[in-house]
């Protein structure tokens, strides 16, 4: 689905985000806390759902290739995160809705994991 | 919240409207007849133009005041008698975004444009030139943006030597975690600048950013140096901090001595290190206690993977 379609189904607030960028289309998400564990995945999801409202989230969107941020339980973000989203050209959200509820909502419209990290280091 | 907006908009508030203005404006006098603004109309296949009286602006003749005219059936008369009087006038030092602002507001298809200043008429504003200027402005900047690339991604075949290295370092800050992970993205940005391929940089970003990381985490900072030859990349990441007691124990996955500070930033999951054993095809780690950490880690640029 296209990037302004989950800022609807959402009920999202865009704290940054081109209309071409909206127009793009995303198919995998991934949801984390944690950060090593967003870097240590094989797949770049395309969407990352998180609970965290800092700096770090946008700049392990950077350095991983993410192409949109979605901030849940409408926690605010910050100018720096703004900022941050301007600079590496990453969209960022945020939405009322939970994680679980944001997850549910996303994967009834299509949108699938990207494959998640495996042990076996590359050879 | 404001919602921010992209390069386009960016450009509407940068360019000022003497930068996309027409200054080669085309006049008519104001005792001038209707049918030679029509002729004018016609001949430049512009839409309006300004009326003077001598020096001074006084009006505009438009194609629409014209086929009011002609519907009338009047007899031919001079352009002032059927010109909008007293247009509104905008500034030539006014930035575009409040030119297309008073485009929507008024309606109007075009306004003169006057130094700020004198109040002289310097250049005429349409909302096509608005739409070229734009055009322009953007072109260039995406031909310059190439040309950059183009440029780094040959110096090594450019440069005359018998060895060649780009040495770059960055002062990594402990606990500022305004900055942490910036060493990293700019780095990541000079990559592909310098047409390393895109796998490539992957692997060196997270490798780099993970151990940014951890010395913005557990030390009071350190430098982090690049050396980028024609077929690796060498990064060492140094701190002056605590030191870790048994390196192979931090290898492992899941190992970490995180406080919960940490944790609520989204770290001490125990996953850097491995990560950054994952991402390079070299990894030495030389830490003592007490005097701090140097990590080296090496990436293979060449087309045949040297790690394989
Ligand atoms: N530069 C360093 N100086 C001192 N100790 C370090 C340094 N880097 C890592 N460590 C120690 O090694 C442990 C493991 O590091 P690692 O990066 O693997 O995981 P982490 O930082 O705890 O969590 P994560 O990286 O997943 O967020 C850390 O918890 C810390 O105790
Ligand atoms: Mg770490």
């Amino acid at each position: 689905m296209k990037l302004k379609e989950v800022v609807e189904l959402l009920g999202a607030d865009l704290a940054f985000g081109t209309d071409s960028q909206l127009a793009e289309e995303v198919q995998t998400a991934a949801a984390s806390d944690l950060m090593s564990d967003i870097l240590a995945r094989v797949d770049v999801p395309e969407l990352l759902l998180t609970r965290l409202n800092n700096s770090q989230v946008m700049r392990t969107s950077a350095v991983f290739g993410i192409k949109a941020v979605v901030i849940v339980r409408g926690r605010a973000v910050d100018e720096k995160m703004i900022e941050i989203a301007q600079e590496e050209e990453i969209v960022l959200l945020t939405t009322p809705a939970s994680l679980f509820e944001s997850c549910g909502k996303l994967y009834a419209q299509g949108l699938r994991s990207a494959q998640p990290s495996t042990d076996s280091s590359r050879s | 919240m404001e919602p921010r907006y992209g390069k386009t908009q960016e450009l509407l508030y940068e360019l000022k409207i003497e930068q996309v203005m027409r200054t080669d404006v085309v006049t008519i006098a104001s005792d001038a007849t209707m049918s030679e603004l029509r002729e004018i109309l016609r001949e430049h296949s512009i839409s309006g133009v300004p009326v003077v009286d001598g020096d001074e602006l006084v009006g505009l003749a438009s194609i629409e005041d014209l086929i009011r005219w002609l519907s009338s059936r009047e007899p031919d008369c001079a352009v002032h008698e059927q010109m909008t009087r007293d247009p509104e006038c905008l500034h030539a030092d006014q930035p575009l975004v409040h030119a297309l602002r008073r485009f929507d507001e008024s309606g109007f298809g075009r306004f003169p444009i006057v130094e700020r200043a004198s109040g002289r008429m310097v250049g005429i504003l349409t909302k096509g030139g608005i739409i070229e200027g734009v055009l322009r402005k953007l072109e260039r900047e995406f031909k310059e943006e190439e040309i950059r690339a183009y440029r780094v991604s040959h110096i090594f075949e450019d440069l005359l030597a018998d060895y060649k290295e780009i040495y770059l370092t960055y002062n990594v800050p402990g606990k500022d975690f305004d900055r942490a992970g910036s060493a990293s993205t700019r780095m990541k940005r000079n990559l592909k600048r310098l047409g390393i391929r895109p796998d490539i940089i992957h692997r060196l970003a997270i490798a780099s950013y993970e151990a940014e990381m951890n010395v913005v985490i557990y030390t009071d900072g350190g430098t982090m140096e690049y050396r980028i030859s024609p077929h690796e990349v060498i990064l060492r990441v140094r701190d002056r901090g605590p030191g870790i007691s048994d390196v192979e124990e931090a290898l492992r996955p899941g190992w970490s001595t995180a406080e919960p500070w940490v944790r609520d930033l989204g770290f001490g999951a125990g996953m850097g290190l491995p990560n950054i054993k994952k991402c390079a095809d070299k990894l030495e780690i030389d830490s003592h206690p007490g005097r701090g950490t140097t990590l080296k880690m090496r990436i293979f640029t060449g087309e045949a993977d040297e790690a394989q």
